[in-house]
């Protein structure tokens, strides 16, 4: 059922460490078959100190069987990039490797992002909690309380408590000046919002610019026409010229604008 | 790549001194936490610190038996943390006028915490000496 090969676990130290890895680098250079044997003893002989690495990294937020599998790729690598030559420990050379991998498994997984929101998911069950275990038991509840009821760790309601705080939601009519008189300023008052009078005059100065590249006559129809809301047949009866004549100058006269419009922003 | 150091100010030193029991340790975890907090350090980087910090209060524990204590000076600047980790007799030999650092010694049985440090932190500076005592230096920059 196991396939994997007996290995004594007591009985490997670092010399014995040295001389399977010694085995190893003669048997891959002769391409022995039981150079594969050898390198599977290395990897089961070394198993407990992935496990005891994998173990450091489960209060992060994945399973350590997860973490004991990415953390035995790691150790695989080691074995395989391990050079005796370099004369350091295989556990100081592996430890980084392995380490490296289950930090790997995190940053792939996106953890960066996961844990404030376990955190700031555990800060508001805190939250919660508290109101609940005040009411039922009577009394403020103690770390340990919650702990018990949140089935987490003391020091992890410590730190979401602690941490937490830069995730708190405040309210929006949360006072930020006065003493609750009419007077109090609330979060919402210091928001800013799009003003659109301020747009319309940034508007307003850039179209009176613009006007600048257009001929009289055509100022004088735009004029008539948009600010005055005077039908093209009029103005064109007090400009004494024909209706079509009045279409094809405001037609330009857009044109141009919007031209220079376009070009400014 | 010999990047100039990008300058540093020293914002202040934070003392802690923990009884040498494991159950003490993880308020040197969350006080740390709390310390490297203040610095633009990604979570990330401060769950490997209160790692780092568990392993070495571990090591002075392991080494220097309990019912004594464990000081944890963090020396904190905006670019980086660093945090001394010693245990009493480090402390009395400091006391005595003795020389700064225990010399290093390699103490078997507490390689994988060293190494896990290693790993963990920027620089690792180590003394672990059954006689003279116990001390780790380790630094954690930000962003590196």
């Amino acid at each position: 059922m196991d396939s994997r090969p007996h290995v004594d676990e007591e009985r490997w130290d670092r010399a014995r460490t040295r001389e399977a890895f010694a085995r190893l680098a003669v048997a891959r250079g002769a391409g022995a078959p039981d150079a594969e044997r050898l390198r599977d003893e290395l990897v089961v002989a070394h198993l407990n100190l992935v496990r005891y690495l994998a173990v450091k990294f489960v209060n992060r937020g994945e399973a350590l069987d997860d973490l004991i599998q990415v953390g035995t790729v790691g150790l695989i690598k080691a074995i395989d990039r391990f050079d005796l030559e370099r004369g350091v420990e295989f556990t100081t050379y592996a430890t980084p490797t392995i380490v490296g991998e289950i930090k790997r498994y995190f940053r792939d997984k996106g953890w960066a992002l996961k844990v404030p929101r376990r955190l700031q998911e555990l800060n508001l069950s805190v939250n919660r909690a508290l109101e609940k275990l005040t009411v039922t038991l009577g009394h403020s509840p103690t770390v340990k309380d919650l702990a018990q009821h949140l089935h987490a760790s003391e020091e992890e309601i410590l730190e979401a408590q602690e941490l937490g705080q830069a995730y708190n939601l405040l309210s929006l009519d949360t006072e930020v000046s006065g003493d609750g008189d009419k007077n109090a300023q609330t979060l919402a008052d210091y928001i800013g919002r799009i003003d659109p009078g301020l747009a319309n005059l940034e508007d307003r100065t850039n179209l009176e610019r613009a006007f600048e590249v257009l001929s009289r006559r055509e100022r004088i129809i735009l004029f008539l026409r948009f600010y005055e809301s005077i039908s093209q047949t009029e103005i064109a009866k007090r400009l004494n010229v024909s209706q079509m004549h009045v279409s094809r100058l405001q037609q330009k006269a857009l044109e141009k604008l919007r031209e220079v419009l376009l070009e400014k922003s | 790549m010999n990047l100039p150091e990008p300058r540093s100010e020293h914002l202040g030193t934070v003392e802690l001194r923990i009884p040498s029991k494991p159950e003490w340790v993880a308020v040197a975890r969350l006080a740390v936490a709390a310390i490297a907090n203040r610095l633009p350090f990604s979570v990330e980087e401060i769950e490997d610190l209160k790692l780092a910090i568990a392993e070495a209060c571990t090591i002075c524990i392991q080494q220097g038996g309990s019912g004594q204590s464990i000081d944890v000076i963090c020396d904190v600047e905006t670019t980086h943390v660093r945090v001394d980790v010693r245990d009493h007799r480090y402390r009395e030999r400091a006391e005595g006028g003795a020389p700064r650092r225990p010399a290093v010694t390699a103490v078997e049985g507490e390689g994988l915490g060293i190494f896990l440090i290693q790993a963990l932190t920027d620089e690792l500076e180590y003394g672990v000496d059954p006689q003279l005592g116990t001390q780790l230096v380790m630094t954690k920059r930000v962003g590196a």
